[in-house]
């Protein structure tokens, strides 16, 4: 599977008459990590679903500039191909409830035809593990998501999006509600998968602490505008604009 | 003074309890007299109860309530033929097309359907199914009934639909399914609850319904013993025979009224308990 960049160039958003994302520009590469940060409400998440086209689903909002998954232009693409190829992992544990474990993480190669019988049970298996679940839950996977902790709800939400093998794999703050275990849980698997398929991995974080230790750029947003994209180091340890440096002193 | 207010504490929990058995009391009474009555009239008739048709009236015979249960069940059968899956898309649409514009038109409708007076939707199907046909048919009162069952099945399998958070569909939408697969297959299946809830409450209400079958189905009683041959012919149900039996002066007949009293509310005690067996919630 070759390797796609994301690439963002002046994107503008409305939700409803109110300007949300200011003329975006940016890049994600493949294999590596993306950290999009800043403060709440600047924008991140909506930034996130124009790029899978979840924006669609909000009514009133409206889209302009250039969305590129590698040559697919994103924003003319058909929506559901655009989703087919990235995956998403949301800020609550969303795992199906009325699905069992197993199904919940086949139900995606199961609706494209992409696989059955025993190759879907690899497939299940491999994403499972991806997710760093598989040791939890390979004695219980005809069991139903209710009972499992909300930080392995969310390795089996991520679980679920690995088993289509997207080339960008976005989360939306997916550690925000999650024990400790799990987060470095999460956090070890999505840079393994940035790193051993070479997928753009794109992930809105809260905490800088996490941006730094997992991803190789950040990117600053505030108030819909980007502050300032770079390497990780350089942006944690030289902030080029005021902006940058006060939200990573907690102040902003 | 701490003693004054638990003694008032104490005398108005008495007159909430004392309220609520008055206006629970009826009801018992109903239903005791009901199984009493009843059931000493089924244990009498025994298998031909459900099997025969009435005796002669005023005969001192019993005969039974056959054509009017199999009358029954062929409309709540037929009834929910026509009415589930047309109430289940309706109640598809208003939720998860609620940005067409007939959607809203929709929600209108069949919340104002809620208030016709069930009589009137009888004679309406009276006049444009039974008058063109030329005679009273079970599919004309099916009709009626799915148009009676129609607002109560929505407005709770709309309830169930709204009830599934939005996350849920979002994720359909995030592996690439369609509208129509992120409704039957996820959200239908986390709703699975109350959406069978829904059908299975608006069936009971329906074979419990009167006055839709006046104008419709007709009584069939010329047609017995055999009953009817087919959905376009008449037939009887069971709470038209309770409401015409009940109003005669023959004894065996009220007497039947009384049996089909208690089979009618037994058929929707079995509906109830059918729907906490078989559903279970889906835990989110
Ligand atoms: N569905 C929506 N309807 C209306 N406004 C929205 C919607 N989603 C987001 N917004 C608005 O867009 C702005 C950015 O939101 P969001 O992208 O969620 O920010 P962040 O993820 O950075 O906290 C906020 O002001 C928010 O109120
Ligand atoms: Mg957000």
């Amino acid at each position: 599977m070759e390797p796609v960049e994301v690439k963002v160039s002046d994107l503008n958003v409305w939700i409803g008459g109110s300007h949300i994302l200011k003329g975006v520009s940016m890049k994600a590469p493949p294999g590596a990590v993306t950290a999009v940060m800043g403060p709440s409400g600047s924008g991140k998440s909506t930034l996130i679903r124009v790029i899978n086209r979840l924006i669609d689903l909000i009514p009133g909002a409206r889209v302009e500039g250039k969305v590129l998954l590698g040559s697919l232009d994103a924003l003319r693409a058909d929506p559901y191909e655009v989703r087919r190829r990235t995956g998403m992992v949301f800020q609550e544990p969303n795992p199906f409830p009325h699905m069992t474990i197993y199904d919940n993480v086949a139900i995606g190669p199961r609706i494209h035809g992409l696989a059955r019988g025993e190759e879907l049970d690899r497939l299940v298996e491999w994403a499972l593990k991806m997710a760093h679940l598989w040791d939890e839950v390979k004695d219980r996977l005809r069991d139903y998501p209710h009972q499992l902790s909300g930080g392995q709800k969310q390795r089996l939400s991520l679980a679920r999006a690995l088993a289509l093998k997207p080339r960008v794999l976005l989360l939306d703050e997916p550690t925000a509600n999650i024990d400790p275990v799990s987060t470095v849980k999460i956090e070890r698997s999505i840079m393994e998968y940035a790193k051993t398929t070479m997928a753009t991995v794109i992930i809105v974080t809260h905490t800088p602490q996490q941006a730094a230790r997992i991803s190789d750029h950040i990117l600053f947003i505030y108030q819909g505008r980007v502050v300032e994209y770079g390497p990780t180091r350089e942006v944690v340890l030289h902030p080029r604009h005021d902006l940058t440096r006060k939200f990573l002193g907690g102040e902003v | 003074m701490p003693d004054w207010r638990r003694v008032k504490d104490r005398l108005f929990t008495a007159a909430t309890v004392a309220l609520a058995l008055l206006a629970v009391a009826p009801l018992f009474h109903i239903l005791a007299t009901v199984v009493v009555r009843g059931g000493s009239v089924i244990l009498r008739g025994g298998v031909s109860f459900f099997t025969d048709p009435p005796a002669y009236p005023g005969s001192g015979e019993l005969g039974g309530v056959g054509p009017a249960l199999l009358g029954t069940l062929w409309l709540g059968l037929v009834t929910s033929l026509i009415g589930v899956p047309l109430a289940l898309l309706t109640a598809i649409y208003i939720v998860e097309y609620r940005e067409g514009r007939l959607a809203r038109v929709a929600r209108v409708f069949t919340s104002s359907l809620l208030e016709v007076p069930t009589v009137l939707i009888g004679m309406l199907v009276f006049l444009v199914v039974v008058v063109p046909m030329g005679r009273y048919s079970l599919a004309a009162g099916s009709i009626a009934l799915a148009i009676v069952m129609l607002p109560y099945t929505v407005s709770y399998v709309e309830r169930a639909l709204e009830g599934v958070p939005r996350t849920y569909r979002e994720a359909g939408y995030s592996i690439g399914m369609t509208r129509a697969q992120v409704v039957f297959q996820v959200v239908m299946g986390i709703a699975s609850r109350g959406v069978a809830a829904g059908i299975l409450i608006g069936v009971a209400k329906v074979l419990s319904e009167t006055a839709p079958l006046l104008f419709t189905i007709g009584s069939a009683r010329g047609s017995y013993p055999t009953g009817p041959q087919s959905l376009l012919e008449p037939g009887d149900a069971l709470p038209l025979l309770i409401f015409q039996f009940a109003q005669t002066p023959y004894s065996n007949w009220q007497d039947l009224a009384w049996g089909a009293a208690l089979l009618l509310t037994l058929i929707i005690l079995a509906i109830f308990t059918l729907l906490r067996l078989l559903f279970r919630e889906v835990k989110l």
